[in-house]
């Protein structure tokens, strides 16, 4: 039973953890832009940990996954405004927020996933680059069909409905307020937590290995019973419903944005995610978290950058010189040099540690 | 009764007819030949029995219609198949190839994955076990932690069958397994597909080339020639077949040009 007792003490642990980044992270991190910064990696490591199980695991090629991030942001912050404005409280108590997070989380995850099966199933008949297409289809579909229709008394029907996400400004809330912001360190830590668990279940599970072996040779793998439309649908429901989570928590983000915007999920967000992915290693579960937060901090740092006295100066005498774009080198730069010296990412499809996956492949 | 039917089956790809009008019957628990030159149709018919493409006429496995149905649908009905160029799961170890054999047929599924519940790990354990043992009677146990690709070419063979096996298969196709191997390990071969009959209780249909191996582990062969049955019959019957010869040696046959000269027994 002593199996049961380990378990229980660490599920303790992490809670303490979680519990701890809630309290303490204002103490360890007093600057409220580093303890953002913090937080948003956190985020992206859940959209990395999401995108891993379609582009990593299942080794199929999605471009679109800011759609169902999208998704998420949109139905989280609905239903967590919704439940902040029903519970008439003024500002976002600790205690409320395991009323308000948890169902915006659920509803978040439930609809991206509703999505994640809309475009999976039709999806399945397509490889490679032509299922790259259908999803990076679907998440401009997402954006512009809410970026286009703008709130106004000219939209009726289903455009009325739209509308009311409240066109490019984004939406923020149902009375305009901003959306209600309860998911502070205790809601994301733990949501990264727990994805990572599941993810690493998943992926030295049975379910896992035959993703892996339709990944390798699908007729070979459907020769000995392995069902590739069953696989395939259930891991694109899977990672859309882990994008629907990080979405969630990216709109309810303390202190963060106070409006979701339909800009937020363009491509560039779903090529940042595979970036994070390919960085780390695709397939691998530490490789998405080293790559979330990687990706995350490089964009910070150059944003930092900027404010510098010497690129400042440099900028007032070439106001041409965007360092912005600079990213992309740098992006660019990093692939290439990983690449060259590790070609499948940093961990390759290999975890932190591989005792640890001796011991799960002995179970 | 029969093990496989195959009823006036047809398949054609664009103009060219793979399959044409072939009927035949496997009695069960027999080792039956499948024969013909290159391009006869033989891969084809195993595709068409498991399900890799659709066909005219019927192909039924017992009491059961194939028409329709998934390939692993099909593998679970109780059909195995290996493959002629050799496709094992090449990242994978061993026994990893050995276990998706069994991913559908297990009592836990994605739930009691992502909770670890204790029956996943009874479950992991109870398949593990199983995969050992039959890995074990194929003396590929030593090396179940190996990466498959690691392992010699007639390892990898006997890897590609074990899989197989794993599906607790009721018949079992074996598509070219003699390719590659020299008179001695042809000579082994026969006496592991007779083995594994009487071991597993199985119907095995073996497509080959090599006719040391045909002629003389199986029990009832049929011959394509160009999608077309030529010929059906014991092997002494084949050996002799007018058709048969001719569709080898592609000319028709000299009455006085001795026989061994044309076919090798």
């Amino acid at each position: 039973m002593s199996h049961w007792v380990k378990r229980g003490l660490t599920g303790l642990l992490l809670l303490a953890l979680a519990f701890g980044a809630e309290f303490g992270l204002a103490t360890i991190i007093p600057d409220t832009a580093y303890r953002q910064l913090c937080m948003l990696a956190m985020v992206n490591v859940l959209v990395a940990l999401s995108l891993n199980v379609i582009n990593g695991m299942a080794g199929q090629f999605s471009i679109g996954h800011a759609g169902f991030v999208g998704v998420g942001a949109y139905t989280g912050a609905i239903v967590s405004s919704h439940i902040h404005l029903s519970l008439g409280a003024r500002d976002y108590a600790f205690a409320n927020s395991f009323l308000v997070v948890p169902p915006s989380i659920i509803a978040g995850a439930l609809v991206a996933g509703v999505f994640g099966l809309l475009v999976g199933l039709p999806s399945l008949r397509l490889k490679g680059d032509y299922l790259a297409i259908v999803t990076l289809g679907f998440a401009e579909i997402f954006r512009l069909l809410i970026a286009t229709t703008s709130p106004g008394s000219s939209n009726t029907g289903i455009r009325a409905q739209i509308a009311k996400l409240g066109g490019p400004q984004g939406y923020a809330g149902p009375s305009d307020f901003g959306i209600a912001q309860y998911a502070g360190p205790f809601w994301v830590l733990g949501g990264v937590i727990v994805c990572i668990i599941i993810a690493w279940r998943l992926k030295f599970s049975g379910w896992g290995r035959a993703l892996r072996a339709l990944r390798e040779d699908e007729i070979a793998a459907s020769a000995v019973g392995v069902d590739p439309t069953n696989y395939k649908v259930t891991s694109f429901v899977i990672s859309a419903m882990g994008a629907g989570v990080a979405g969630a928590l990216l709109a309810g983000m303390r202190d963060g944005n106070p409006t979701v915007q339909p800009e937020q999920f363009n491509f560039a967000f779903s090529f940042d995610a595979i970036t994070m992915v390919i960085i780390g290693g695709s397939g691998s579960v530490s490789g998405a978290v080293l790559g979330g937060v990687f990706v995350t901090v490089t964009v910070k740092m150059i944003e930092q950058l900027q404010r510098l006295e010497f690129v400042e100066a440099l900028k007032a005498t070439h106001p041409e010189f965007d360092i912005n774009a600079l990213r992309m080198v740098v992006y660019a730069i990093v692939i290439i040099l990983l690449m060259i010296s590790r070609p499948a990412g940093v961990f390759g499809e290999n975890e932190i540690g591989r005792w640890f996956r001796r011991r799960e492949a002995k179970t | 009764m029969s093990a496989l039917k195959l009823t006036h089956v047809s398949k054609r790809f664009g103009g060219l007819k793979a399959v044409s009008d072939v009927s035949f019957e496997v009695p069960e628990k027999t080792i039956f030949g499948l024969i013909g030159p290159n391009g006869a149709g033989k891969t084809t018919v195993f595709n068409l029995v498991t399900g890799v493409y659709d066909f005219e006429g019927e192909i039924s496995f017992g009491d059961t219609r194939i028409a329709g149905k998934k390939p692993s649908q099909i593998a679970h009905m109780g059909i195995a198949r290996t493959f002629q160029n050799i496709r094992l799961f090449q990242s994978m170890t061993v026994i990893e190839n050995v276990l998706i054999a069994c991913e559908n047929t297990r009592k836990a599924h994605l739930a009691s994955a992502l909770m670890r519940s204790a029956l996943f790990y009874r479950d992991e354990a109870e398949i593990r076990k199983e995969a050992m043992r039959l890995l074990a009677v194929f003396k590929l146990d030593v090396m179940a932690d190996e990466i498959s690709t690691s392992l010699s070419y007639g390892n990898q063979r006997r890897l590609e069958i074990a899989r197989a096996m794993m599906l607790k298969p009721k018949l079992l196709l074996l598509d070219e397994p003699a390719a590659g191997m020299n008179y001695g390990e042809a000579e082994g071969l026969k006496e592991q597909i007779r083995w594994l009959r009487e071991e597993f209780a199985i119907t095995v249909i073996l497509v080959e080339h090599n006719m040391q191996v045909v002629m003389g582990v199986c029990e009832d062969i049929h011959v394509l020639d160009h999608g077309e049955t030529i010929a059906h019959g014991a092997p002494e019957v084949i050996k002799k077949h007018p058709k048969v010869l001719a569709a080898y040696l592609g000319e028709e046959v000299d009455e006085d040009a001795p026989e061994s000269a044309a076919l090798p027994a």
